[in-house]
């Protein structure tokens, strides 16, 4: 445990000293600070804008970084061969996978804070602190960045990096859409191919239970037990894409 | 006893349907606690591949590996071993005693005595004067150095160095080779490959000749000039290699 720990630590130090992660904060950063210009209504008007924007941009450049950061977690060490030592050391590989996972977690967690916490400011500069309703929607993109980091992850075990990428943003995408998804697979004629997009749809991990923003910012409320179920859905997501990276990366040869 | 044995250990690498690249083939190896190794082979002969088998980085094709008789995946054993790849490379932008902090916790070695061990092997490879730039500003031969340091970390008793003096100055080659000598004075077995002849005459007790990923002659220096009829080591090298090649040339030749 200790030395995933370790693993995990120097992963997240790297990520900082290198700053090129940081620079996807700032956009995001600098999207949640914009977000006001945009509104030229009444006040309610904009504090929707300011929420409804953010949430978008936290999830977003959120989802750039745990993909790039698990991307250049798992091929940084292994193109630049720091790997040999690293697994030559007394550690299992499977403490190395999930070292990672925990740096990337580390990574995605810090940027998903520092984005909050200005998102949280400029709610409380503009006279509207944050109620319950926004913290369950800010949980829930946490736990949604962090499973798409643990996917990119495992993904990264047995492919390249350029197929690595295409896949997570495909994931990412239609992760989104599958709501659209049933009602295609509804609509479809053929029953074979019906029968693999509903196995599709079963096999993609459903990004759109994460995002409850749309009803949170027209002032609807989301329950606990929504929110607990759906964290509890994206850990058994998580736990399965973890167990691929295990499996693969127990094999592999650098 | 042995401390370090391969059988029969074959890689192939396998890059296509039909395309199979002969890394190493059926090598039996012993190497004796307390002495110094060389494996000897021109480029491509399967050195590198060899030390990756025995530490678990590649897994053999057949055959086993077994360093103190433990398997090469057996995390225990890797607590007494130390290894230096070759071309080390490291974290860029963490710094020499960053970098072997990191290695000593993962060996669970605790902090008073890393700290001292730190300071003592930046001491020996000489680099404790600069300790605070990143290793993204090491020269080719300060890496080599950090990398020795870090081999050395856990005070190993199995020492597996790839080309360790590549890229060393001539008064690092001495120093190192000074080292080697002192670690086997205190009972450390070294593994290590090399190009460079004279440093393995030097400091070898044994040797062993690698070419194509075979493993063509292993023995002690003098054992091996005699067998061979060779006046001194160059004249080896070239010698098995030469017979191995005509050898080759004539099965091929029988074939067709
Ligand atoms: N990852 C790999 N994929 C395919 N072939 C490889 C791979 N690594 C090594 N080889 C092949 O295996 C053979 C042995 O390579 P190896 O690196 O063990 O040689 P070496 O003796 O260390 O050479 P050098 O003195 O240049 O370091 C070579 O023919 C090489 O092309
Ligand atoms: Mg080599």
């Amino acid at each position: 445990m200790k030395k995933m720990w370790l693993i995990g630590l120097n992963t997240f130090r790297e990520s900082i000293r290198k700053k090129t992660l940081y620079i996807i904060l700032i956009f995001a950063l600098i999207v949640i600070g914009a977000s006001k210009l945009f509104s030229f209504l009444t006040a309610e008007e904009e504090l929707k804008m300011i929420k409804d924007v953010s949430f978008s941009a936290i999830e977003f450049f959120g989802a750039l970084i745990a993909i790039f950061g698990s991307l250049y977690a798992l091929s940084g060490e292994i193109e630049r061969r720091t790997i040999y030592t690293l697994l030559t050391k007394p550690i299992r590989r499977s403490d190395f996978v999930i070292g990672k996972f925990f740096g990337v977690s580390m990574i995605i967690f810090v940027n998903f804070i520092l984005a909050s916490a200005f998102f949280i400011g400029l709610l409380i500069f503009k006279k509207s602190p944050p109620d319950i309703q926004v913290f369950k929607t800010l949980l829930l993109i946490f736990f949604e960045l962090i499973l798409i980091g643990s996917i990119t992850l495992a993904l990264g075990t047995f492919t390249s990096d350029a197929f690595n990428i295409i896949c997570s943003f495909f994931l990412y995408i239609v992760g989104h859409l599958t709501s659209y998804g049933k009602e295609l697979i509804e609509r479809m004629e053929s029953v074979v191919m019906r029968g693999l997009t509903d196995m599709l749809y079963t096999l993609v991990p459903n990004y759109e239970n994460f995002n409850i923003r749309d009803k949170i910012v027209v002032g609807l409320d989301v329950s606990w037990s929504y929110v607990g179920w759906t964290i509890l859905y994206g850990i058994l997501y998580l736990c399965i894409a973890l167990e691929i990276a295990l499996y693969f990366f127990e094999k592999r040869e650098i | 006893m042995a401390i370090i044995e391969t059988k029969e250990l074959t890689k192939h690498y396998i890059l296509g349907k039909k395309k199979i690249v002969v890394g190493l083939e059926k090598v039996n190896l012993e190497v004796n606690q307390g002495e110094i190794f060389g494996i000897l082979g021109p480029n491509g002969s399967g050195k590198t591949t060899c030390l990756k088998l025995l530490l678990g980085i590649l897994f053999p094709t057949s055959g086993q590996a077994y360093i103190m008789g433990k398997p090469p995946y057996d995390v225990e054993m890797k607590q007494h071993v130390g290894f230096l790849p070759e071309n080390p490379y490291y974290y860029d932008y963490l710094t020499g005693p960053e970098l072997l902090q990191f290695y000593a916790s993962l060996f669970g070695i605790d902090s008073d005595t890393s700290k001292k061990r730190i300071d003592e092997l930046l001491e020996l490879v000489e680099l404790h004067n600069v300790r605070r730039l990143h290793l993204r500003h090491y020269s080719k031969g300060m890496l080599e150095r950090i990398g020795l340091a870090a081999s050395l970390i856990n005070d190993p008793e199995i020492l597996i160095l790839d080309e360790p003096t590549t890229g060393l100055d001539p008064i690092g080659c001495r120093d190192t080779r000074n080292l080697l000598l002192k670690l086997k004075e205190q009972g450390k077995t070294i593994l290590l490959s090399s190009h460079f002849l004279s440093e393995v005459e030097r400091v070898c007790d044994r040797i062993a000749i690698f070419h194509r990923g075979y493993l063509l002659a292993t023995g002690t220096l003098d054992g091996l000039n005699k067998q061979y009829q060779a006046e001194n080591l160059e004249d080896l090298f070239v010698k098995t290699i030469c017979t191995f090649d005509n050898q080759q040339a004539v099965k091929t030749g029988e074939a067709t």
